[in-house]
């Protein structure tokens, strides 16, 4: 009845030791940013320096890591409250919960050709409105976020979270939502140039339906923030290119997160199809808030009646009984599902954590989640 | 003519249904659809999907392979349709510009139909206004095409993005009939008679916070929650005498298979009284059962119990 794998370390093990880039994806809500972070966690007891870098706002994880829900830099986790937590860590780990809008005002000034170019840039209205759009800026900004720290070499694991959406690997790959937004060859239509009698069509066009549909000074503004932002356009693409020339060398490895639940495993299925089609350096699977840990677990029959019991005695033990067969159910199920997994991706390796009640409350817990993504059978002594 | 808890919710023309990844939305969708199709409506069940490649989870819920851009029949008074923000652009645009052929021109140029893709807020908008579209279609004798409209929206951040979509409009855009467009939209999802806003949620701790705070945050934009969902709630099958003794029994014990099942169920009530106490609203709870292709029956079933049971409580 138990996981064959449980006494030796999983294929996890070998991913935290030796890759520079642990890419996280799944759906939302399967507990991925947890995962991450204990992925991290277990690179670092193992002695590597390590970051964990996640979009997700998650403020009891960072609350027990010590670190800020969002800063501007990466957050150092205490090696006194890593040790307090039962991880006698020899490396180093590092957390950054990062806010698209610092990523990308970050960007600017770094880039613009003046103090006062960055100026006009933020302040422009398309500038303000796409900063503060969720969705395409999280992935472009993980990316970015993703290209400063591997150029640095201050860290030898990066854990990369993606966001919950459809495009997260999508875009890590090739030119995603914002990336095709900011083509030059979309923009080259807003700004007045030259161009052939087919291109002048095409610009007159775009400035017709523009004007008609969302007024002409919407049209004014989009022209002078494309022109602002225009000359950072090279910069973005020469980084975007070096990140995806990372993520789809042997340095990295794409863990695919998942709960029991189908819908989460579509999702995943169809993370595992883009990453074939992708040929991206697929790792396997981990089977998150699974139930086929049962190793130590007692049955209620064998545990012998008080003296004293009371009469409803029977009938509690009958009803928690009920309650045992079900978990015992989930773990025959779970367990066929990782057979399943690995199976279906021709020898993938498969692992399961533990179904932890709340999830993770303080860094103790976190730790004990690491050590069991590496090395099962340590996980309860 | 008292009404029943689902009939109160299903009377509206729009249901959004929202929560966060992981929590069974498109189940509870799914769920509503059947509940109000086996009321006697016609029912549109909507999804909302970025590009054609992904899977149609809300039609595979309610036992159809996939979902389109038109509307297409999944089961018995249930229509299931796919809104795409693209879709959405050339509903509005051909609304908006003077001749047809012009908003068409607009949308096979690669680059207007990529920059509304791509573009901030557009997405939103283009998601917004293929609703309203849904909403305003009229059969042949001048009925409406669709009773109801059940919008699975993804993830909580995408129904902050719809509410949040005027205020951005109108920073970026002052006037013409964008503004115009997306004022219809909003007027019609924060209408609490035509639409309702159901958000689903699991019976645990940090769920029900994040939840709480979603809700606190929707009524910000003026939306206000119609009814919250708690789903896979599991069923205490112990009184307090039995649970008593449980607890002596077994407190010298470190393993016992059954115990976080019983552990599971005391973070679920604790959940469910913090939940009706923040909020006096309506509150469907619906059990944990095996997920399969028969589940969204089973719980629309729940659904219509759970509301009998209510209404005698009331009565």
């Amino acid at each position: 009845m138990t996981l064959r794998q449980s006494d030796y370390p999983t294929f996890l093990d070998a991913l935290v030791r030796t890759k520079q880039v642990i890419v996280c994806a799944g759906a939302g809500g399967v507990g991925k940013t947890t995962t991450s972070a204990a992925l991290g966690l277990a690179g670092a007891m193992a002695g590597r320096r390590v970051l964990v870098l996640t979009i997700d706002p998650a403020r009891r994880l960072a609350e027990a890591m010590g670190i800020p829900e969002s800063g501007r830099t990466p957050a150092r986790v205490d090696r006194a409250l890593l040790e307090v937590a039962g991880a006698p860590s020899i490396g180093e780990l590092s957390a950054w919960m990062l806010d698209p809008a610092v990523v990308l005002e970050d960007m600017v000034r770094r880039w613009a050709d003046s103090e006062e170019a960055a100026a006009r840039i933020l302040s422009n209205k398309v500038y303000v409105a796409l900063s503060r759009l969720v969705a395409g800026m999280q992935e472009y900004t993980a990316a970015e976020a993703l290209h400063s720290l591997v150029s640095t070499g201050d860290y030898d694991l990066v854990v990369l979270d993606t966001p919950p959406s459809r495009n997260a690997i999508a875009f890590l790959d090739g030119p995603g939502k914002l990336a095709g937004f900011l083509d030059e060859r979309i923009i080259g239509l807003f700004l007045p140039g030259k161009g052939g009698a087919l291109w002048k069509r095409a610009t007159q066009l775009v400035s017709i339906v523009f004007g008609r549909a969302f007024g002409d000074g919407f049209f004014h503004d989009l022209q002078e923030f494309l022109g602002l932002f225009a000359g950072m356009f090279s910069r973005m693409r020469e980084h975007a290119t070096h990140v995806r020339t990372i993520l789809q060398s042997q340095a990295t490895a794409y863990v695919l997160v998942t709960s029991p639940e189908p819908a989460a495993l579509a999702e995943v299925a169809f993370f595992r199809e883009q990453i074939r089609e992708k040929g991206l350096p697929f790792a396997g699977y981990v089977l998150n808030r699974s139930w086929a840990f049962t190793r130590g677990f007692k049955n209620p029959t064998g545990i012998p009646a008080p003296d004293n019991a009371p009469a409803c005695a029977a009938e509690a033990a009958r009803k928690l009984q009920v309650l045992a067969e079900e978990e015992l159910v989930r773990a025959v199920r779970d367990r066929s599902l990782l057979e399943r997994l690995r199976d279906r991706s021709g020898g993938a390796f498969a692992t399961a954590s533990p179904h932890l009640g709340e999830g993770i409350e303080d860094l103790r817990g976190l730790v004990d989640l690491a050590r069991c993504l590496v090395l099962p059978s340590a996980a309860r002594g | 003519m008292a009404m029943t808890q689902l009939g109160e919710l299903l009377r509206r023309r729009v249901v959004l249904v929202t929560g966060k990844g992981g929590v069974g939305k498109t189940t509870v969708a799914a769920a509503l659809a059947r509940a109000a199709a086996t009321a006697g409506k016609r029912v549109l069940a909507a999804e909302i999907a970025s590009d054609e490649a992904a899977p149609s989870p809300l039609a595979m819920a309610l036992g159809a392979a996939a979902s389109d851009e038109d509307p297409i029949d999944v089961a018995p008074g249930i229509r299931c349709v796919r809104i795409s923000p693209s879709r959405g652009h050339r509903d509005f645009l051909r609304e908006a510009m003077p001749m047809r052929f012009l908003a068409d021109a607009a949308m096979r140029s690669d680059a207007i139909r990529q920059f509304l893709k791509a573009a901030p807020t557009f997405s939103e908008m283009g998601i917004l206004y293929r609703i309203l579209h849904l909403t305003r279609q009229r059969r042949f004798d001048g009925d409406v095409e669709h009773e109801i409209v059940i919008v699975d929206l993804p993830a909580t951040g995408h129904a902050l993005a719809l509410t949040q979509l005027p205020e951005a409009i109108l920073r970026l855009i002052p006037g013409g009939p964008i503004v115009t467009a997306v004022k219809d939209g909003l007027a019609l999802v924060t209408d609490g008679e035509q639409t309702a806003t159901v958000v689903v949620t699991l019976p645990e701790a940090l769920p029900v916070s994040e939840t709480l705070e979603l809700a606190k945050k929707l009524e910000r934009d003026r939306i206000l929650v119609t009814a919250f969902v708690l789903n896979r709630a599991p069923t205490n099958l112990f009184g307090d005498a039995e649970r008593a003794f449980l607890d002596t029994w077994l407190s010298g014990e470190a393993h016992v298979l059954g115990v976080r099942s019983l552990h599971r169920i005391d973070r679920a009530e604790k959940a469910r009284s913090r939940l009706s106490a923040s909020y006096p609203g309506m509150i469907f709870e619906l059990p944990d059962l095996l997920d399969d292709e028969t589940l969204a029956v089973r719980l629309s079933q729940t659904l219509a119990r759970a509301t009998a049971v209510a209404a005698e409580a009331s009565a």
